[in-house]
């Protein structure tokens, strides 16, 4: 039996659907699970979070989310090792849970995804995330290759990775960046940053490598369709591009 | 019996004779009730009294029409997957005035209201474009609605989850007080799963569910407040009839909404569903039920209101947003309350949200609303739906035909970068990276990348749909048909471009009062115009919207702008072209068809001249896009743009930026008397022009492998002409 995975929705998620059709495309078992049902995900082996704006990002994205009955679940969890990805409003969830970086007490934010600099806008910008670890430090990279380019898109008003030094220092020395913004050509500078972020991280690892929460969207750009100047193979439907994450997350499970 | 008693009609817009009417039928004075009904059913905004009769001369109907104009949204047909058919739901909505005075609000619940118009046909909501018309931005109201109504179109489409994929902007001191906001949404449904906006057979006994936020104030009169011109004085009194946005909680009436539909279909139950718009309850409730052949009972009480004491007029015909209205059979109704209520707990997520029984379907055609158990409205359901219809004079608008005029001697040098940098032309990129372009990863050509935004809306399957929007203001100062025409024309090329099959149209004509007959004149003029040009192009409208009365205090209406949006289909969506110049040594084609003048280009814009607009040829429009379309077949199209604002120059610079931006190191070598002029038309990169039949095609240059552009031996540097493009608006949304 294969390993099932949960997408929880919050009221106010909005990338559902596309990412359990990505997972089952990359040969997971992914279904939904719908916040009046929480605990229906006690019955899950891996957990993905998706994009959104989960209670309206009240008090600030992820805040109220991260207190959901959904989350004690999730974060018990990943407390006995399953995996747990979260992408945008997911990863700013993870955040505000704690579960990310997870480098100071146990639940508590050490870092934030804080509204983006300069322009504290919603920016939508097409981006790619260098895997910035070795593959195996987190079980949902591993099957990646070393300095793994990913396609992905930006889409958000607060992924500006925030902490003070001493955290951020906490953050690096930890091998906690697992994604960094870069340019098509994997060249990395802060122009290739959409938002400011601290360290140029798109992405953060727990310490164990079992939670991985990643700001842009790979599941945008990770089929041949979304992408008709890189296609690879010649089926437009099948999944290429950012799916590389998604199938890593997959294997990860078998 | 209906208490009568109206102590005067203050703070409604119609006028003695309609209510001269409404008391010789109902043989009494109207109730507060029915007068607000009233005031709402047959303000122009919910009954085209003065416009109806014109738009009936445009095509409606035809091969790929799956749904006409009539209900909430037209449907045009797809494509075949796995042997179903799909149709593409299409909506167009102004949100004008309102979003003039409170510029967040007016356009965040204008792209709620078309969304909701999308979803109750029972499709799924797959994207959105907008046509933006703000004024000259050097003033600050103009600065703030430019930036405000921005920020409210994305922030409710992104929290909604629909892609922003299509649209366009200008920016022009005519519309200084009255901005123009179009949105249109589409939508995917498999054409035997249509829901219509109407009460089905046999729904004698039927419920009538309302579903949404809790019915308050706001929005009250909001009808007919788009239904006449605005006052600054009237500002702050203005502002209440404007509503107020929650995409959070449409977020979920969608999601909740499409599992109620999924239930319906397993069950093989039909069903009316409707959004409430303009005309609030009342409005929603007579029409659903009157279009369908009945009457309607509807019990105020049952309404879930924010605020308790409220007079019933305001419950039956404020303008709350993010409702719905289903008519369902009794027994399914307790099912359809449990998914809104209990699985998607819509009253925690907003305050005293929820769906709710309000009402009946009645075989009696009358439309009977009671409060606190007195009857407070009693009319015939059809006279309040019914055609009320406004004859109104009008000048005749004189054509301007295209005599051709002297080209001006042009210093390329000089005036290309003026051109690019130019408030019609330059990068809307600061803008729209607002918009979330890409949320359900369906996307296939994004907002900005291309003439038109592409997307793949089936799971599993090659269709795609692609979207654009066009509609002139330069030209419907100069001539309303004209530009009309172009509007149709414009759509439709910017389709072509991206590789799609045009099969349908949509429009939203904002004018300016219909009670002066040289403004309405032009109206009746631009209608002409599209009707011609979708008539020669074999092209259908399925849907569309009328916003009159865009005037400001002193009487000037804003330039004609009937705004089109054209709808393009693919077989197989891999077939779509991708923005860019590709290769060196490719051949560069002009398509086109047009004389080259320079009258409303931006050239003339710049060089502050004046010219007749071109005459058309439809014949020569329908071989270009037969030649675009060869090109593709053959495998020879390596990129496509549509020849428009700036002319065949910016659309060449435009590729080279995509190429550049892209990391392909190439440019272009043309030679062309004044590519500054708007010769519609496309410009192709071909990979082998002796592939296809080049009767009537120029060829202008070819690609090179260098990023510059040599135009006619002056040279430009590809990324200093990007950095021209580029800055301009960055200033604005930054």
């Amino acid at each position: 039996m294969s390993a099932r995975i949960a997408v929880p929705v919050f009221p106010g998620t909005n990338s559902e659907d596309e990412t359990v059709r990505l997972l089952r495309d990359c040969g997971g078992d992914a279904e939904l699970v719908h916040w009046s049902e929480p605990d229906a995900l006690r019955q899950f082996d891996a957990y993905v979070l998706s994009g959104g704006f989960a209670y309206e990002d009240r008090i600030r994205a992820g805040a109220v989310a991260a207190h959901d009955r959904m989350m004690d679940l999730v974060i018990a969890a990943a407390d006995a090792g399953k995996l747990v990805f979260g992408i945008c409003n997911g990863a700013q969830i993870l955040l505000e849970a704690g579960l990310v970086p997870g480098t100071g007490p146990a639940r508590r934010p050490t870092a934030a995804f804080a509204k983006n600099a300069p322009s504290a806008h919603f920016i939508c910008r097409h981006v790619h995330l260098r895997l910035a670890l070795e593959p195996g430090r987190c079980a949902i990279t591993a099957a990646l290759p070393s300095g793994a380019l990913i396609p992905a898109w930006a889409a958000h008003a607060e992924g500006r990775l925030a902490a003070t030094p001493q955290r951020l220092e906490e953050i690096v020395s930890g091998g906690h960046v697992a994604f960094v913004y870069a340019h098509a050509d994997g060249t990395v500078d802060s122009e290739a940053v959409p938002n400011g972020s601290a360290l140029g991280c798109a992405g953060l690892v727990n310490r164990d490598g079992n939670v991985l929460a990643i700001m842009p969207h790979p599941e945008r750009d990770a089929w041949n369709f979304n992408h008709l100047d890189l296609i690879e193979g010649d089926d437009v439907l099948a999944p290429s591009g950012g799916s590389a994450v998604f199938r890593s997350f997959v294997q990860a499970l078998a | 019996m209906v208490s009568s008693g109206v102590s005067g009609t203050a703070n409604v817009a119609l006028r003695d004779d309609e209510l001269a009417r409404i008391e010789e039928r109902l043989g009494r004075a109207p109730s507060a009730v029915e007068l607000h009904a009233f005031d709402a059913q047959w303000s122009e905004h919910c009954s085209y009294k003065s416009s109806r009769h014109h738009l009936k001369r445009l095509p409606t109907s035809g091969a790929g029409v799956v749904l006409g104009p009539g209900e909430d949204a037209g449907i045009l047909h797809l494509g075949v997957h796995e042997g179903e058919r799909y149709g593409v739901v299409v909506a167009h909505e102004s949100h004008n005035h309102p979003s003039q005075v409170v510029p967040f609000e007016g356009a965040a619940t204008g792209v709620g209201g078309i969304v909701r118009d999308v979803l109750c046909m029972g499709a799924e909501v797959i994207g959105l474009a907008d046509g933006l018309r703000f004024g000259s931005v050097e003033g600050a109201h103009q600065a703030y609605v430019a930036t405000s109504a921005v920020d409210g179109i994305g922030a409710y489409g992104n929290a909604i989850g629909v892609p922003n994929v299509a649209g366009d902007v200008y920016f022009d001191a005519g519309f200084d007080e009255n901005c123009l906001v179009n949105v249109v949404a589409l939508g995917i449904v498999n054409e035997n799963e249509i829901v219509h906006s109407f009460a089905p057979k046999n729904a004698d006994g039927w419920q009538i569910v309302l579903v949404g936020k809790a019915t308050d104030p706001s929005g009250f009169g909001g009808a007919s407040f788009s239904s006449l011109s605005l006052d600054s004085e009237d500002a702050e009194l203005n502002k209440g009839a404007v509503q107020v946005p929650d995409p959070f909680l449409e977020n979920v009436l969608m999601r909740a909404s499409y599992h109620v539909l999924r239930l319906l279909r397993q069950l093989a139950i039909p069903a009316g569903f409707k959004d409430l718009g303009a005309g609030g309850i009342v409005g929603c409730s007579a029409e659903i039920t009157a279009h369908g052949g009945y009457g309607a009972q509807i019990d105020l009480d049952a309404v879930n209101v924010a605020v308790e004491g409220m007079a019933p007029q305001v419950i039956a015909a404020g303008e709350t947003q993010e409702r719905l209205l289903w008519v369902v059979p009794p027994e399914i109704a307790p099912e359809v309350l449990r998914i809104y209520n209990d699985v998607f707990t819509l009253p925690d997520v907003a305050y005293n949200a929820r769906a709710g029984v309000i009402g009946q379907v009645t075989a009696e055609r009358r439309y009977v609303m009671r409060h606190r158990g007195e009857v407070v409205m009693d009319v015939e359901s059809e006279f309040l739906t019914g055609s009320i219809r406004d004859e109104l004079p009008y000048t005749e608008v004189i054509r301007h035909e295209g005599a051709v005029d002297e080209l001006p001697a042009v210093d390329v040098e000089a005036i290309f970068p003026q051109v690019l940098a130019h408030r019609d032309v330059c990068s809307r990129e600061p803008l729209y990276r607002r918009y979330d372009a890409v949320v359900r990863g369906a996307t296939v050509l994004p907002r900005g990348r291309a003439d038109a935004g592409v997307l793949a809306p089936i799971p599993g399957s090659r269709l795609g749909v692609a979207l654009a929007v066009a509609g002139n203001p330069r030209y419907g100062r100069i001539d309303p048909r004209y530009a009309a025409e172009h509007a149709v024309l414009e759509a439709m090329r910017r389709v072509v471009a991206v590789g799609a099959r045009p099969i349908g149209l949509t429009d939203c004509l904002n004018f300016g009062n219909p009670r002066k007959p040289d403004q309405y004149g032009a109206f009746v003029a631009a209608v002409d115009g599209l009707a011609h040009a979708a008539t020669q192009l074999d092209l259908a409208f399925v849907s569309g919207n009328v916003s009159l009365y865009n005037e400001s205090g002193d009487g000037l209406a804003v330039p004609a702008s009937a705004i089109v949006a054209a709808i393009g289909a693919f077989d197989n969506v891999g077939d779509a072209v991708t923005p860019g110049l590709k290769e060196p040594g490719s051949t560069l084609l002009w398509i086109g068809s047009r004389e080259l003048v320079v009258g409303g280009s931006v050239l003339a814009d710049v060089l502050g001249i004046e010219g007749p607009l071109p005459g058309l040829s439809y014949g020569a429009e329908r071989a270009a896009v037969a030649i675009v379309h060869e090109a593709i077949a053959r495998g020879v199209l390596r990129s496509c743009r549509a020849v428009r604002d700036g002319g065949m120059l910016t659309a060449l610079a435009r590729l080279s930026f995509d190429a550049m931006l892209r990391g392909r190191t190439v440019g272009a070598e043309i030679d062309f008397g004044n590519p500054l002029c708007e010769g519609g038309g496309f410009l192709c990169e071909v990979s082998d022009a002796g592939a296809i039949d080049l009767t009537g095609v120029l060829r202008v240059g070819e690609t090179n492998d260098r990023r510059e552009l040599i135009v006619n031996g002056v040279r430009f540097d590809v990324r200093r002409l990007y950095d021209v493009w580029s800055q301009p608006l960055e200033e604005l949304y930054p």
